[in-house]
């Protein structure tokens, strides 16, 4: 297939981007100073504040990883637009398997499963205690940390190669390496979402727990890939491969994944709801006892309805300041679902707050961005030959 | 030739999605305003070259939608929670989450219903018969020819005018349809 | 079904397009349309023999069911939902596959949907038919069957809206209108078409009266295709919601096998899985009978095999959930579920719905077998066997063996079970002959899109 090449067009080195690096690299090590400091106090809380902060910067580094894929496979000028955005968020997962290491370090603060006692004196948790333990928890991350990286090393190296030099064989070997990314994505996240977050509550089960977690990192990779597709765009030439056309579709992917997260947490709910059995309803009623009652009714306003009904409107769509705004909202509301899942396992007394879970977040997300920064600045923020572009003029 | 009492207008016949644009184009050019086009597929193009922008429909659609969703959940609460209330299994009468299957069901149904009949409403269709199928070789617009129809109401309106006029668009035929 | 008689076509498809070489306006509304208006291959009337045939069987079986009751089938206590429900849950699985070919490939622009999606459409729109009597047949009494319905009665009662089963009311009722207005719609401009062209008088007045009018008018067009585009966004979550409300059927309850919230998702993708099975199955005969070889492609079954490959995967998905969380439960019950259904009465089900559904499909990732017809013939009527045990795994060992050794039971599908099952492939094939014969199964307008010289000069090209 003859591919057109566009023009290699790079973030400048006088680029506001630029700039906005570092200053976010000062906020992120304050920010993660001053969780430094509180865990020598704290231990269990600054941990466990840290794991909310973790889970929302990784789902967009992993929801890259899958959005690339569905792109290689599918093709399409929208993925092609975004493609080095997601690229660069991939290539932070070094940094995440890195900030992995207070979690691995903190195992027994934040699940009740790694301590022998508790586990001796609940029979269930006995039953459980062939996959939760501690030394198979952390092979198990080593596994999940080793296909990430190794799949996003080869996404990204072969990428570059296609930009170099268009030969279809890379495109069709990155296609090939979509097919096995997706059937490892899927296995992989399934059972990181059971180990970190299902089984803080260890008694609780859901089966459908693995794909809710991979709709949202979906979401967070499309929620964060607009914006900084939008502000390449306004600052950068890239007319000639963005299209106003790319922008809607971008758009309708959002709002098609805020549908595919509602789909899912709503039929969670329904199930156990209705069924009403002890062990799997009590979840719920720890995440709506007193205030989280609120925050679960945030969720469906703020992360469901609202962001739904204004990408219903085809203007809002093509317009890249309300995309983009929507799109950092989605990443707020991220923050505030992984809040819910994981804070009301610890607080069986309602709605509590603490500083850290704001902080950490930052935290992380300051060296985070500081690192991704670097990443998108470092090869052309549009990929040069993308089949997608030719079919898309075709 | 004698214009007849009652005109619908003039019709010619082209071969092509570009020609009938070109005369589209060169009819809006010319000050011609009341014309209707007729293909055997869309044309994008030509829709936009009538000047056909946005629709009422999408605005008719979100009205049917929340009607729906309304209903779905009045019925519901109506049903459930006022007029047979009734315990099953401990569950509130205004069960919310269990509501919204319906709820959902309802709002897809009137939107869609007011997607079918606001698209036959605003087109005047059902419309048993209308003078352009006095056309000759009027048949072949769900096939293969394109039309391009000036209309009689149109204000510059002059039958032997207007044919003089569409025979320079390099038609296959043209024609007079009585009304 | 093939009449065999009829010279393949002489021109070669290349690989890779959607529609043969040399095609414009005229030929692609002749050749479509004359398997409406002109000829009617021995082949028809021998597929259409068949169908009614089997109708036969269904009427018979139906007979019995009314004069006897339900008891002339094998369901008793615990497994009080058979063949009946397997087949209800089967027949709407395979009617998901043409609204959602219409409507997603629609909306994602793939042009290759427009020679699939009208037949598929109807084959939903049968299937619905079909899938909608088992559980009114299900009812006992299925002449009160009305009571499903909220209406206001002398009995001062009203359906209990927390069941599934009045969801599935709602749901089942909903898609089936809704599909047919999409296929409705999408035939309007084809019916003035056949308007048009029919040379018998009353085939001009019926398709006239259908056509309601329809001219071509550009003004006409632009709504049609805002009209379009809508009915499409309304129908995709419409599909996605129907066989999530079918798997509440059994998710809300609290059986084991039954409750798992990995349902919703798992089901719509077996469905969808079925449904391009089907599709498939349909298509390859039809195109080798009526010499469709240029409208439907190579790349067209690629497309399918690609899709269930895809989507058989998500399945594959789900049981192994099913599996490991039987494990992870830490749950007696579940726990004693899956090791019934892998070693119990049924087992020879489970891992027969293993061989088809996970282990075949996987022939699909090779490109040879997604575009040798044969061969994903083949593997498409194994998926359909597959997603038939999948349903009777489901329904029947859940129920079979579940909490209370002593009252589980071993239930046997009897004769009239089975010919209720077959008999609706009587129902389904006469009336999917029936389009065949009467309506152009490819939509002639979405076809003359893809025609060469149906791109304005100055416009794009496309392959």
């Amino acid at each position: 297939m003859a591919t057109t090449a566009l023009p290699s067009v790079r973030v400048p080195l006088d680029h506001p981007l630029r700039k906005a690096g570092p200053r976010a690299l000062v906020v992120g090590l304050v920010a993660l100073a001053i969780c430094g400091l509180w865990a020598i106090f704290d231990p269990q809380q600054a941990v466990r504040s840290y794991l909310i902060g973790y889970l929302l910067w990784l789902g967009i580094a992993l929801g890259s990883l899958a959005i690339l894929s569905i792109h290689h496979i599918a093709g399409g000028a929208w993925g092609a637009v975004i493609r080095r955005p997601l690229e660069a968020a991939t290539r932070t997962l070094p940094l995440l398997a890195l900030l992995f290491v207070p979690i691995a370090l903190g195992v027994g603060l934040l699940y009740e499963w790694a301590h022998p006692g508790v586990v001796a004196e609940d029979p269930i948790l006995a039953e459980k205690a062939a996959y939760l333990n501690v030394p198979f928890f952390l092979v198990r991350a080593v596994i999940y940390f080793a296909i990430w990286l190794l799949i996003a090393l080869l996404m990204n190296r072969w990428s570059i190669e296609q930009d170099v030099a268009g030969d279809p064989r890379t495109t069709r070997r990155l296609e090939m390496l979509s097919r096995a990314t997706l059937l490892a994505y899927g296995l992989t996240v399934t059972f990181a979402a059971i180990d970190w977050v299902m089984s803080l509550e260890p008694h609780w089960f859901s089966m459908i727990f693995g794909l809710l977690v991979m709709g949202s990192q979906g979401l967070s990779a499309f929620a964060f890939a607009i914006p900084v597709l939008v502000v390449l765009m306004s600052t950068l030439q890239l007319d000639s491969a963005v299209r106003p056309q790319q922008l809607r579709d971008l758009g309708s992917f959002l709002l098609a994944f805020i549908m595919i997260w509602a789909y899912l947490a709503l039929s969670q709910l329904l199930i156990i709801w209705s069924a009403n059995i002890p062990e799997e309803i009590s979840w719920y009623l720890r995440r709506s006892i007193g205030g989280w009652r609120w925050v679960a009714t945030f969720l469906v306003v703020f992360h469901f309805a609202l962001p739904f009904l204004v990408l219903l409107s085809r203007n809002a769509k093509q317009r890249g300041v309300i995309l983009a705004a929507v799109g950092l909202w989605l990443i707020f509301g991220r923050w505030v679902e992984i809040l819910w899942l994981v804070a009301p396992s610890y607080e069986t007394n309602g709605f509590s707050l603490h500083l850290l879970d704001i902080l950490a977040p930052i935290a992380i997300g300051g060296v985070w961005i500081w690192f991704y920064l670097i990443h998108l600045a470092r090869h052309a923020v549009v990929p040069v030959y993308d089949p997608a572009f030719a079919e898309e003029e075709a | 030739m004698s214009t007849p009492a009652r005109l619908h207008g003039v019709i010619a016949e082209f071969t092509n999605p570009t020609d009938l644009l070109r005369a589209i184009e060169e009819a809006r050019a010319a000050g011609y305003q009341r014309m209707d086009a007729y293909t055997p597929y869309p044309v994008e193009e030509v829709s936009e070259a009538l000047g056909h922008h946005g629709s009422a429909l999408p605005g008719i659609v979100l009205v049917g939608g929340i009607l729906g969703a309304i209903s779905g959940f009045a019925l519901q609460y109506w049903t459930s929670a006022i007029d047979y209330p009734l315990n099953v299994g401990g569950r509130p009468y205004n069960s919310l989450v269990s509501f919204i299957p319906v709820v959902f069901e309802c709002t897809i149904l009137f939107a869609a219903l007011s997607a079918v009949l606001g698209m036959l409403a605003l087109n005047g269709l059902p419309m048993p018969h209308h003078p352009i199928f006095n056309a000759p070789r009027f048949a072949l617009a769900s096939s293969d020819r394109f039309f391009l129809c000036i209309e009689a109401t149109d204000p510059r309106f002059d039958a032997d005018e207007v044919r003089r006029f569409l025979e320079r668009q390099a038609p296959r035929a043209v024609s007079e349809v009585d009304a | 079904m093939s009449d065999g008689a009829r010279p393949a076509e002489a021109t070669v498809v290349p690989p890779g397009a959607i529609i043969g070489p040399g095609q414009t306006f005229g030929s692609v509304t002749d050749k479509i349309s004359s398997a409406v208006l002109d000829r009617v291959p021995r082949g028809w009337w021998i597929g259409f023999g068949i169908g009614l045939s089997l109708l036969m069987v269904f009427f018979t079986a139906l007979g019995m069911l009314f004069t006897y009751g339900t008891g002339v089938w094998g369901i008793m206590i615990p497994v009080g939902w058979g063949l009946d429900i397997i087949n209800f849950v089967w027949w709407i699985g395979i009617g998901h596959a043409g609204t959602l070919i219409s409507a997603i490939l629609l909306l994602f622009r793939q042009r290759w949907r427009t020679s699939i999606n009208r037949f598929a459409e109807a084959m939903t729109l049968f299937a619905v038919a079909c899938a909608g009597l088992y559980p009114i047949l299900h009812l006992g009494r299925p002449w009160l069957a009305y009571w499903l319905v909220p209406y206001p009665n002398t009995m001062g009662m009203w359906p209990n809206f927390r069941s599934p089963l009045v969801w599935d009311v709602f749901a089942v009722s909903t898609y089936a209108t809704v599909s047919l207005l999409f296929w409705y719609v999408g035939l309007i401009p084809d019916l003035a078409t056949l308007r048009d062209r029919s040379k018998n008088i009353l085939g001009k007045k019926i398709y006239g009266i259908f056509a309601m009018g329809w001219r071509g008018s550009a003004s006409h067009w632009h709504r049609y295709e805002t009209a379009t585009l809508l009915l499409a966004g309304l129908s995709t979550p419409l599909v996605v919601s129907v066989h999530t409300i079918v798997s509440f059927d059994f998710a809300v309850s609290v059986i084991p096998g039954w409750h798992a919230t990995i349902f919703p998702p798992y089901f719509v993708a077996g469905a969808i899985f079925s449904g391009f099975a089907m599709v498939a199955t349909i298509a390859i005969p039809l195109r080798a009978a009526y010499g469709l070889e240029n409208f439907i492609t190579l790349k067209h079954l690629d497309n399918m095999a690609r899709v269930m490959l895809a989507t058989g995967l998500i399945v594959a998905y789900g049981y192994m959930m099913e599996a490991f969380f039987a494990f992870y439960s830490a749950n007696l019950f579940e726990r004693s579920m899956m090791h019934l259904r892998f070693t119990g009465p049924y087992a020879w089900s489970y891992w027969l719905l293993i061989l088809c559904n996970v282990l075949i499909p996987q022939l699909l990732w090779f490109k040879r077998v997604r575009t040798n017809t044969i061969g994903l013939f083949l593997v498409s009527i194994v998926i359909n066997i597959g997603m038939w045990l999948e349903r009777f795994v489901i329904v029947v060992t859940s129920l079979a063996t579940d909490f209370l050794p002593s009252s589980w039971g071993i239930y046997t599908p009897t004769i009239w079970d089975w010919s209720t099952y077959i008999g609706s492939f009587g129902l389904f094939l006469t009336l999917l002959f029936l389009f065949i014969r009467f309506l152009p199964m490819i939509s002639i307008f979405e076809m003359r899109t893809l025609v060469p010289e149906a791109e304005v000069e100055g416009g794009e090209e496309h392959s």
